[in-house]
């Protein structure tokens, strides 16, 4: 985090101490999504969404005794993964996780018996990131894809990547140890790779 | 001795650097030798700063309308007292 926006954050913190709505209204808008991948990692759409929006209303009250100790995001997140386990509690769910493997089957067909590839991937990506999310129908073809991993995979890849959280802070947000983090990302990583590879092959997601 | 399957397996770890020393040496001896993993590396590479580049998590506009109707609501309602509030 940089001087000038952890400067933002504190100014932005005192504005929610003094219950200012316009400063809630900023920070509804930076940190609803992060919140949202989170709740999505324990609970359904519709579900994920309520908790979001009631942690919100228990931020009016709980920001005034809000130290400091993490950021302000980590904070949020905690809060939010907190709602969601009292309501798994409460229903007598649990989380559907499968850690077992740590290749993707798509990914692991493509090895011989001995281990070597079998087909390797013929393409390197050239272009820089940037560069090529500058192509419209491959950012689509992302979201799309994105959409489509298990809620498990896409918010550890969504805190770890898009939210630049740490790993420590995702297995303490996700409650899954950090050896089980590692799968997650790694499966969810594969996907996009996979996706990646056959849009630059033929065009097409 | 490392194979091309395991490698792709611990990818990610190496990519982040949370592999152990030794694994991680041997990765790299491993990548000096196959071509073919050098591309595998580098392009799982590319797709993790994709990732990075990427607008993720469009902001769901109703939902942050509904969010701030509710907060406004609880702030007027709310028993927050300012004068009775901590300076």
């Amino acid at each position: 985090m940089t001087d000038s926006s952890r400067n933002n954050e504190a100014q932005l913190i005192q504005g929610m101490k003094a219950g200012e709505n316009q400063s809630f209204q900023e920070a509804v808008r930076a940190y609803t999504p992060g919140m949202l991948a989170v709740a999505r990692f324990y609970l359904d759409h519709s579900s994920a969404e309520e908790v979001v929006q009631d942690c919100w209303v228990k931020v009016i009250e709980a920001i005034r005794n809000f130290e400091g100790r993490s950021g302000l995001k980590t904070w949020l997140h905690r809060i939010v993964a907190n709602g969601c386990k009292n309501r798994l509690r409460s229903a007598n769910r649990e989380v559907p996780t499968d850690f077992s493997e740590s290749l993707e089957p798509e990914l692991a067909n493509r090895f011989n018996a001995k281990g070597r590839w079998d087909l390797p991937p013929k393409l390197q990506f050239h272009d820089s990131a940037d560069t090529l999310m500058e192509n419209g129908a491959l950012s689509d073809c992302l979201d799309k894809h994105l959409s489509a991993l298990p809620e498990t995979q896409r918010s550890a890849l969504i805190l770890y990547e898009a939210h630049q959280h740490k790993s420590d802070d995702i297995c303490n947000i996700l409650d899954v140890s950090a050896s089980n983090l590692r799968v997650l990302l790694h499966r969810a990583r594969q996907k996009i790779f996979l996706m990646v590879e056959t849009f630059q092959e033929t065009g097409e997601c | 001795m490392l194979m091309c399957k395991d490698l792709a397996a611990i990818a990610s770890d190496y990519i982040d650097g949370e592999l152990p020393v030794l694994q991680n040496m041997s990765v790299k001896m491993h990548l000096m030798m196959c071509r073919h993993c050098r591309t595998f590396i580098g392009n799982l590479r590319a797709s993790t700063d994709l990732l990075q580049a990427h607008s993720s998590g469009q902001q769901n506009e109703e939902l942050i309308r509904r969010i701030d109707e509710r907060v406004a609501k609880a702030l007027k309602e709310g028993p927050r007292n300012p004068t009775n509030r901590d300076p």
